[in-house]
């Protein structure tokens, strides 16, 4: 249900997307909070309900919204299962069926009630620092069009928030944008926006979150990061993950480096919001063990910054930072070791 | 803290000279925003909304001697140096600090009998971040500056935190972590009182 104001003029009913933030996650965790907290359920249950270790070999892209997933059956790629593992929170890229009327999707959606994700460049958006500056993709909600007006509403809450109206020539031209290689942002230009957009919908409503339910989740994490694939997941994927990394840089190829950065920020919010969610968890439930598990976890994110600045300020000299990369993935095993082992134990008590 | 807690701790706290290991430019003027680069993007604060160089300050009691301001280099960007500390019998070591995203790490307290501490060190993030840690803000600069614009919406923080020192023994060092993602910008030593 929407309120047509005007011949096609679309808005959602209801208050204005909600601008959902914590300081170590993205856009990509961000704009997926949004749609959460419309439908009604609790983001950080849901989102910070699965923690595991993923590394595809070659999927990594320079985006601020990259996050290892691998394609399912119908060969697309599931966002929503792969940020949620434990919920039916589902996703999938589409882009504008049509060149001559680009907003079809969109009005559907909007008429439809519903939010929509749209891949951006910063370069393009006048309410974004790199506005005019710097090309780098970005993820905000649209949850408003008016064609009469020439506007499209768009809420983002990655600093500095921001919820209104930007021109619609503004946002064709960040929607569309070849988002060019710039040398000022190595991790997040060099790859075609491509007018895209996220489709998300939550499935079935999130069931309360009780003990013996969160328990279930975490056995079956703590599962996934000890037990050995052919992919690189868990704890052993985490190895080959990161004697690659050291082994290029030492190599004097920079390309782990320059994808350490958008990869390891996937890893690092889902870290902070799982051990977030453990430590209010912990608290509200009256177990201790659990809280610290939380604190555990959240100590992996932190020492993912380690990892990914020294990253950052090295891959021109991969060489150089070789000893210091593999100082920083070894403090990072060493959490997520301490981390599994730490929800392996609060998780048997549940 | 109240007034009475907080002149105590001042009388036991005595500012530390970090300026021969000051490798970074995190504070710039609205005027020359390129000089500084905190992070990898050239980010600094905004050298107006901070105190003037060289400055004495007092965060909740503690008094910290400000970095130069746009004058140079104003912070030590953490990777591996050691700084000698005066002799001493300590409880903490206070710092004005900010991190390039939330940072875990640790510092080694080196004493004079040769034995060596690991002590965590927690820092927030500088970009607009509450205190994770429960840190003290600091300073703030309400804008954020970026090599080609001042960014109004985004602050940068600056916080006050502390490191323990549990050993009863005499300090005379302090390691920094290997992370280039923490920053200092003043260090203070808290003397242990006497009898404790």
């Amino acid at each position: 249900m929407t309120s047509d104001v005007t011949t096609r003029t679309y808005m959602i009913t209801g208050p204005e997307p909600e601008l959902w933030y914590r300081d170590l996650i993205s856009c990509l965790q961000a704009t997926f909070a949004s749609l959460l907290a419309r439908e009604g359920a609790d983001a950080l249950a849901v989102l910070g309900a699965g923690w595991r270790f993923l590394h595809l070999p070659g999927d990594v892209r320079s985006e601020e919204f990259y996050y290892p997933c691998p394609d399912d059956e119908s060969g697309g790629a599931d966002l929503g299962a792969a940020l949620a593992p434990h919920h039916e929170l589902h996703s999938r890229w589409w882009q504008p069926a049509d060149e001559d009327d680009l907003w079809q999707e969109v009005r559907a959606t909007l008429a439809d009630d519903r939010l929509v994700i749209a891949a951006v460049d910063n370069f393009h958006l006048p309410f974004r620092p790199a506005y005019g500056d710097v090309h780098a993709a970005h993820l905000v909600v649209v949850y408003g069009l008016d064609e009469a007006r020439g506007l499209v509403y768009v809420s983002d809450a990655m600093p500095p928030e921001f919820r209104g109206a930007v021109p619609i020539e503004a946002f064709l031209r960040s929607w569309g944008s070849a988002n060019p290689t710039d040398v000022q942002d190595a991790f997040f230009s060099d790859s075609r926006i491509g007018r895209r957009c996220l489709d998300v919908r939550l499935d079935a409503p999130a069931p309360p979150l009780t003990p013996e339910l969160l328990g279930g989740f975490l056995r079956t994490d703590v599962h996934d990061f000890t037990t050995t694939t052919p992919a690189r997941t868990g704890l052993a994927g985490f190895d080959e993950f990161a004697g690659e990394l050291v082994d290029q840089c030492r190599a004097g190829d920079a390309t782990a480096l320059r994808e350490l950065y958008p990869f390891g920020w996937g890893m690092q919010a889902q870290a902070s919001l799982h051990g977030e969610l453990l430590r209010r968890c912990g608290r509200e439930w009256g177990d201790p063990a659990l809280a610290g598990a939380g604190r555990a976890v959240e100590a992996v994110a932190h020492a993912w910054t380690g990892l990914r600045i020294t990253g950052a300020h090295g891959h021109g000299d991969p060489r150089a930072v070789s000893a210091d990369i593999a100082h920083h993935a070894t403090v990072l095993r060493g959490k997520y070791a301490s981390a599994v082992d730490a929800v392996s134990a609060a998780a048997a008590r549940m | 803290m109240n007034t009475t807690v907080s002149s105590a701790i001042t009388g036991l706290c005595d500012p530390v000279d970090i300026s021969g290991h000051r490798n970074n430019t995190a504070i710039s003027s609205a005027t020359e925003t390129k000089a500084g680069a905190f992070n990898v993007w050239g980010n600094s604060f905004a050298a107006e909304y901070l105190p003037d160089g060289e400055s004495l300050v007092d965060v909740a009691g503690v008094p910290f001697r400000f970095p130069p301001v746009c004058d140079g280099p104003d912070n030590i960007r953490c990777a591996g140096q050691f700084l000698t500390m005066p002799e001493g019998r300590f409880d903490w070591v206070h710092v004005l600090a900010a991190a390039e995203r939330r940072c875990e790490d640790t510092v080694e307290l080196t004493f004079a009998d040769g034995s060596v501490d690991a002590e965590p060190l927690r820092v927030s993030d500088f970009w607009a971040a509450p205190a994770w840690f429960g840190e003290i803000k600091a300073f703030e600069s309400p804008v954020m500056h970026y090599p080609h614009h001042v960014q109004r919406g985004v602050s940068a923080v600056m916080w006050a935190q502390r490191v323990p020192v549990t050993r009863r023994a005499d300090l005379v060092g302090i390691r920094l972590p290997r992370n280039v993602a923490i920053h200092f910008f003043a260090v203070t030593l808290q003397r242990t009182e006497a009898g404790a």
